[in-house]
């Protein structure tokens, strides 16, 4: 299937949520349960044009970027030590294997008991994207070709050389799987957080505070700009990979060119 | 490279025990023998992968290349690049590019330099291991069955690249085969293990290897002699 006619069929699939989501409002006919699309992208505006729309933004994508940096930096360390050394895995395991199976919820209403509001989406979504990338990373270091290791052993590769052409390449597939299931749920995360704690700015403040007030609409609203954030960021990492993966390309096409 | 009194033992399973060997520099020593006769062990042996049990191993050739079963090749970078890094260690840049590009052009590569290992045949990619094999400033080879995965014609066309380049550089090497008939068209001389002592049979080829030929009765008869070595082993 081409790309322009992917494209027709996703936008019409788009098109036919929201037709289906109009009919039903309409025939259900109580705004406050479920308002018709005129209302919800009526308040979409009103919010843009607020005072306070560019911090709440602005807050959320901070804690969003802060707790994926961390959950990267962190599990990738942590990762390749357990993936060398066995005992480091088997000291993080127990650690690893609870937060896996401890629900969000719990998570972010003890670090609310342990944390101020502004810090709990930080904390909460680091507990819960940590193993994520932990995983990955730990999995990429078991998966690299012993024999590929043997060779670059016994042609004497110089350590630099090795970790640029053979380990990093390798475990690239790995960290960008840990990166993009860490980013897919850290918007999640983050926003249920500030629902549950109200810091003062934030997305999920603005939802829990337009839910007091019954604000449908409101809600609504702020649930489409989130799911807008979690589409760009993901859209920005697969234009970082993109860029990334032609320049190295373009760079070793350019070393065979100047050869001739 | 000399083998002096090698024993080597793994738990009880003794592969050599006070095992002597000369290989001659500039030659090529083929080796033959059944499943599990030793022989990987002695590549192992040869290049300081593995240190023997007791015994002393010998050798001028101080770096050592290697010609693997399977090509073994960098997955991430393409055909030049796979030959030039190995190179890093040894060369500035502009000996490493003249190196690497005079043992691919050899090798039949030139037009395939910007090629990564998944878009090549396995034969192509088995070449771009022969080249770095030998664009390696190492003066000992050893080939772990470097061509068994490979159909017939395939086979024969890579031991004639590998002859090519040899006859080009002459190199201590140690070629490890299942086939009689590869051993008897290679080598300069054929050792048959099997035996932790000593070897079934040593035996220098005096046909030159331009002269060898399948039908040839000197080398049908060392190919028969063989072959009854090894369905005896």
């Amino acid at each position: 299937m081409n790309r322009t006619k992917r494209n027709l069929i996703l936008l019409l699939s788009s098109l036919g949520l929201l037709i289906l989501w109009q009919l039903v409002a309409l025939r259900v006919n109580i705004p406050i349960l479920m308002p018709t699309l005129g209302p919800i992208f009526s308040a979409l505006g009103t919010i843009a044009e607020g005072p306070t729309f560019a911090a709440n933004l602005h807050v959320t994508i901070l804690r969003a970027l802060q707790s994926f940096l961390i959950i990267v930096l962190c599990g990738t360390v942590f990762g390749l030590l357990a993936g060398r050394y066995q005992i480091i895995a088997l000291i993080l395991k127990p650690f690893v294997t609870t937060l896996k199976a401890t629900p969000v919820m719990s998570v972010i209403l003890l670090a609310f008991i342990w944390f101020s509001s502004g810090s709990v989406p930080l904390f909460s979504a680091f507990l819960m994207g940590f193993p994520m990338m932990y995983l990955q990373i730990e999995q990429g270091v078991g998966q690299l070709d012993p024999h590929l290791g043997e060779m670059c052993d016994l042609y004497d590769i110089p350590p630099k050389t090795k970790l640029f052409y053979y380990t990093i390449p390798s475990l690239t597939p790995w960290f960008v799987a840990g990166c993009r299931a860490t980013l897919s749920m850290i918007w999640k995360v983050v926003i249920a957080a500030e629902v549950l704690t109200v810091p003062r700015y934030g997305v999920g403040s603005r939802l829990q505070l337009a839910q007091v007030h019954l604000q449908t609409d409101v809600v609504l609203s702020w649930t489409l700009i989130a799911i807008a954030l979690t589409a760009l960021g993901d859209l920005f990492f697969e234009a970082l990979i993109y860029a990334a993966v032609n320049i190295r390309l373009f760079i070793q096409r350019r070393r065979v060119d100047a050869l001739s | 490279m000399r083998f002096h009194n090698v024993s080597k033992h793994y738990d009880e399973y003794i592969v050599f025990d006070r095992f002597n060997l000369d290989v001659e520099s500039k030659s090529i020593l083929a080796v033959v023998g059944p499943s599990g006769g030793g022989k990987t062990t002695l590549l192992k042996l040869a290049s300081g992968l593995i240190e023997p049990t007791s015994g002393t191993i010998t050798k001028e050739e101080e770096k050592v290349s290697f010609l693997f079963q399977e090509p073994r090749l960098l997955p991430h970078v393409n055909v030049w690049a796979n030959v030039e890094v190995t190179l890093r260690g040894f060369y500035e840049q502009k000996e490493r590019t003249e190196i690497a590009l005079h043992y691919l052009e050899l090798a039949e590569l030139k037009d395939s330099l910007h090629l990564y290992p998944h878009e090549l045949s396995g034969g192509m990619r088995q070449r771009v291991a022969i080249a770095r094999a030998f664009a390696h400033p190492a003066q000992l080879m050893l080939l772990d069955e470097p061509f068994q995965s490979l159909d017939i014609r395939l086979r024969m066309r890579l031991i004639q690249a590998f002859l090519t380049l040899w006859e080009e550089e002459q190199r201590t090497t140690i070629f490890v085969t299942h086939d009689p008939k590869e051993a008897m068209l290679i080598g300069d001389r054929v050792l048959c293990l099997g035996n932790p002592t000593a070897p079934l049979l040593d035996e220098a080829i005096k046909i030159p290897r331009t002269a060898r030929d399948v039908h040839d009765p000197a080398c049908m008869a060392l190919e028969a002699k063989l072959f009854g070595l090894l369905m005896d082993a």
